[in-house]
Order: structure tokens, then sequence, then C-alpha cells
């Protein structure tokens, strides 16, 4: 790869991209973009969007010359200094003191039963709410934000708890309007998080849990880099499963072939990786350019802010055909939904295992004739962080 | 040196060298082998860059850490017992100057 940027071409403006228009659908905005070249400059997001596959696989391995350490960051104002805006060997230290519980060992031994129980008390919920009930606000909110208390070690919090802490924190990591009521609140949350966490510590101190809080605990990490850690993993582990269940759910009921197809062959996995291809839960991130660089044959200059357009790589047709559509039987390629290189997402395991192991086998075998609900259609919406917004359902 | 070999379906093999100290998933990566992915670049944690390393080489292998272990459960194709590895926990150089293995039929 060349670092030569004498021959590279000069990135193209798209000032005609706005952010609702992005929020209500990006991906018509990403088709017109690739035509003509894999990175913009995008002014009213303030970034080169990188939406090429091979450009934004090529950032993902490349810490060197793309700095997660983005400065001005608004994750770092809304959570704090996190392992994700750092790079190795930070990143790597404080990455290994998270060390098993987010992975497949404590998984089986510890969280499925917690997941099992969750999927239990949620399912019932949506049941008592009757057939019309919002999946989401019934279902996969609930059951997500339950689940990451438990795997947190929050003894001392809620699920509404978590819920608030997530959305609010996560919208000041997307505050580009600096809304001071949006700051307002993630201070807000910011603060019960560091009660909470103060709170929990002695008491997991002297009796270890499993939980990452217990862990996290013992693990010598500075107490702000802790901090600012579990803030991320709130963010980062509640949006995602809850709307890579929900996403599934919505493709798989408005393809019925598809969806006997996974049934009969107890398909989850590939109706889940699909769905997180489709429409990546995380669909954009921050990186920066360390210094005077070519990517893909195109200029980027020092200090350059890009925003890596995941959900948009997952749709190059350069990679996938006929990539707008929903399809399970597509041959498997590695999609970046999860991220790639050393800030794979650290929560992929967990996602599988409450999504695919548990939430989406069970709620279509204990909800026969599970449909969408006909008068009103699911809403869909989101950009940095894209997702079914409401999915009204009916079930025998 | 250090060089790897990998085979697909129990062809003649790809020969690839490799720095000291790189390992099996980088220098597939690095060198465009197909069917060895290496998402997570290298941090025993998403079993994508799984390979079955060939007898003779099994003895000059570092032992399977835990977290390699529990991954070696995750792969795509079916784990051999004595066999299956993964690619980024195999650095080369020192007894590992070289290694031939095949590279499975799946990854995801």
């Amino acid at each position: 790869m060349t670092v030569d940027t004498t021959e590279a071409r000069p990135i193209p403006t798209a000032d005609w991209v706005t952010i609702p228009d992005l929020y209500a659908d990006p991906y018509p905005i990403y088709q017109r973009l690739r035509a003509q070249a894999p990175i913009h400059w995008i002014p009213a997001v303030n970034r080169h969007l990188v939406i090429g596959y091979e450009a934004c696989h090529a950032i993902e391995l490349d810490q060197q010359r793309f700095s997660a350490d983005e400065a001005q960051s608004l994750m770092k104002r809304s959570m704090g200094h996190s392992m994700l805006r750092k790079d190795d060997p930070e990143h790597d230290a404080e990455r290994k003191a998270y060390g098993g519980v987010l992975r497949p060992k404590a998984i089986k031994q510890r969280w499925e039963a917690v997941f099992d129980r969750n999927y239990a008390t949620y399912a019932a919920r949506l049941r008592a709410a009757g057939p019309g009930a919002d999946l989401v606000a019934e279902f996969a909110a609930p059951y997500a934000a339950e689940n990451l208390r438990a795997i947190l070690g929050f003894a001392n919090a809620t699920q509404q708890d978590l819920q608030r802490w997530s959305q609010t924190l996560i919208d000041g990591t997307g505050n580009y309007a600096d809304d001071p009521d949006v700051w307002a609140a993630a201070e807000r949350s910011s603060r019960e998080v560091d009660e909470a966490i103060d709170e929990m510590l002695p008491a997991l101190r002297a009796a270890p849990d499993g939980s990452l809080l217990s862990v996290l605990g013992t693990s010598g990490m500075p107490l702000d880099a802790l901090r600012a850690n579990v803030k991320m993993t709130i963010g980062g582990g509640l949006n995602e499963p809850r709307d890579a269940l929900a996403t599934t759910v919505w493709a798989l009921l408005s393809h019925p072939e598809q969806l006997a197809s996974v049934r009969a062959a107890d398909r989850w996995s590939d109706a889940f990786e699909e769905s997180i291809r489709w429409i990546a839960p995380i669909s954009m991130y921050p990186r920066e350019a360390t210094r005077d660089t070519e990517l893909c044959g195109m200029a980027i200059p020092r200090g350059a802010r890009l925003g890596v357009a995941v959900g948009a790589a997952n749709r190059d047709p350069a990679v996938f055909t006929d990539p707008e559509a929903y399809d399970v039987d597509r041959p498997r390629k590695p999609h970046l939904a999860f991220g790639g290189g050393n800030h794979f997402c650290a929560g992929a395991w967990i996602a599988r295992a409450s999504v695919v192991t548990i939430a989406l086998p069970r709620l279509f075998t204990r909800f026969p004739g599970l449909r969408l609900a006909p008068s009103r259609p699911a809403t869909v919406g989101g950009w940095v962080f894209r997702g079914v917004l409401s999915l009204p359902v009916h079930w025998d | 040196m250090p060089k790897v070999v990998f085979h697909h379906s129990g062809d003649a093999g790809t020969v690839v060298d490799a720095d000291p100290g790189s390992n099996v998933m980088r220098a597939a990566v690095q060198n465009g082998v197909a069917g060895i992915v290496g998402e997570c670049g290298g941090q025993a944690m998403c079993a994508t860059c799984h390979v079955y390393v060939r007898e003779p080489y099994l003895g000059a292998l570092p032992p399977v850490s835990e977290d390699e272990e529990e991954m070696l459960d995750c792969t795509a194709a079916p784990r051999d017992d004595r066999r299956s590895r993964l690619g980024c926990q195999l650095t080369l150089g020192g007894d590992l100057e070289e290694v031939e293995v095949d590279v499975p039929e799946a990854q995801l």
C-alpha cells in the first residue's frame, strides 16, 4: 500500500448531503456517492465520509495512519476517554482488562442462563401487551438492557436506568448541533453512572461475581478509564443487540419465504449476520488521519476527520451482489458491522448468544403466526445508529 | 525468513514469506491468501483465521491458550482436535521457521 500522495486524486465535496436525509434513509445517498468516488467531503457532518468496502477495511487495519484517538471527540466529552478512542498499546491494555467476561466460555457458563431468564420476563411482557404491541419497546429494548445490566454488574440499577443512560450518553456522542439540553442530559447520566460504579466497586471487590465491573474493579485500571469504558459499554452494548434483534425480526417478517427457510433449518445465525450486513446498527465511526496519505487513490490530508461508513461498505456492490436486498442465501462474506482489526466488537459473541441462540428461535416458535401489524408499518431510522424504531406485531 | 505454506482443498500449496515475529494469520492477510479472514486483527476473538496444521509441524507449535481453546469451539468448519489452530496464535520464527497448513472450507 502506497503512502505517496503525488498521484492521488482530490476528494470531491458533496454539499447536497444533509443530516435529516441521512437519518431518514442513507442508502440512496450512498448509491449516488458511490458512483463518483469511495471518499467524499461532507460539509454537513464535517467529515470525510469513507463509503467503499476496501477503503473502510484498510482504515480498520491501519492504526498508524488512521488513529481512533480523535481530537475534539464528542464521545470523549460525553463518556470520557474510553479504549474505543485509543490506539494500541493503550487500547490493548484496557481491552485485555475485560478478560473473559464477554467471551464464549463465560457466555456458556454464566450469561446464557441470564439471557434465558430475561427472555421469559420480556416475552411475558410482550404477550401481556397483546397483539398490536411494539416489539421494540415491549421486548427488544428491555431484553437488551436487562442483559447488559447483568453483564455489567449493576445490582443497584434497573433496566430502565440502563436504557436512559445509554440513550443520553449516545445522544451526547452525536451532539453535532451542540444542543445544551443534550449535554445536560448526558452529564446527568454520566454522574449517575459514576455514582453507581462507586457504590458497586467495594461490594464487588469483597464478593466478586464475574460481572464486568467486578473484573475491572480488580484489574488495576485507573478509575477515569474504568468509568469511561463502562460508559462506552453502556452506549455500545444496548442499542446494538436491540437493533440487530428488531431489524432481523422485521426483515424475516417482511420476507416470508426466507423466514420459512430459516425456520426449517434453524438458520438464525444466517438471518442475523445478513441483517447486520444489510442495516449495520452502528453505521459510522470516526478516525483521524495521522499524516498526509493516500487511500484508494485519493489524497487524505493529515488531521482529516474521517467517517468510516461501514453501513455503506456493507452494501458495496464490488463485494456483495445485489447489495440492497436482504438475502439469507447470499454467499457468506465478511461484513464490517462488528468493525475489524483491533477494535473488533468486544460484544460480538454476547450479541450472537442473546439474539441468535436465545431470542430469535424462541420468539418465532413461542409466538405462532408472528406477523407485521397490517395497518401500522414498522418505522426505521437513524444514521450513525440505525435500526427499527417501532415494530408493531400480531400473533395468533 | 520464516515461511508458511497454505493448502486449499489439498492443492500443492501457496508459499508465503513472513517476517520473524509475524504470525500465520498476518502472513495470509498481507499476502491476500484466500480463505483466511482475521476479522479481529489477532486477538483470538473471532475464529476466522482457523487452520489445520499439517502433522510434521504439530510438535513445534506453542501450547493452546485458554482464549484460543474457547475460540476453537466457535469455528465455522469442524474442529480437528489435533490439527485445528488459530493462525493468529501461531507466531513465526524460533521453533516455527516453517509451517504447512490446510485452509478450511469456511471461516464464516
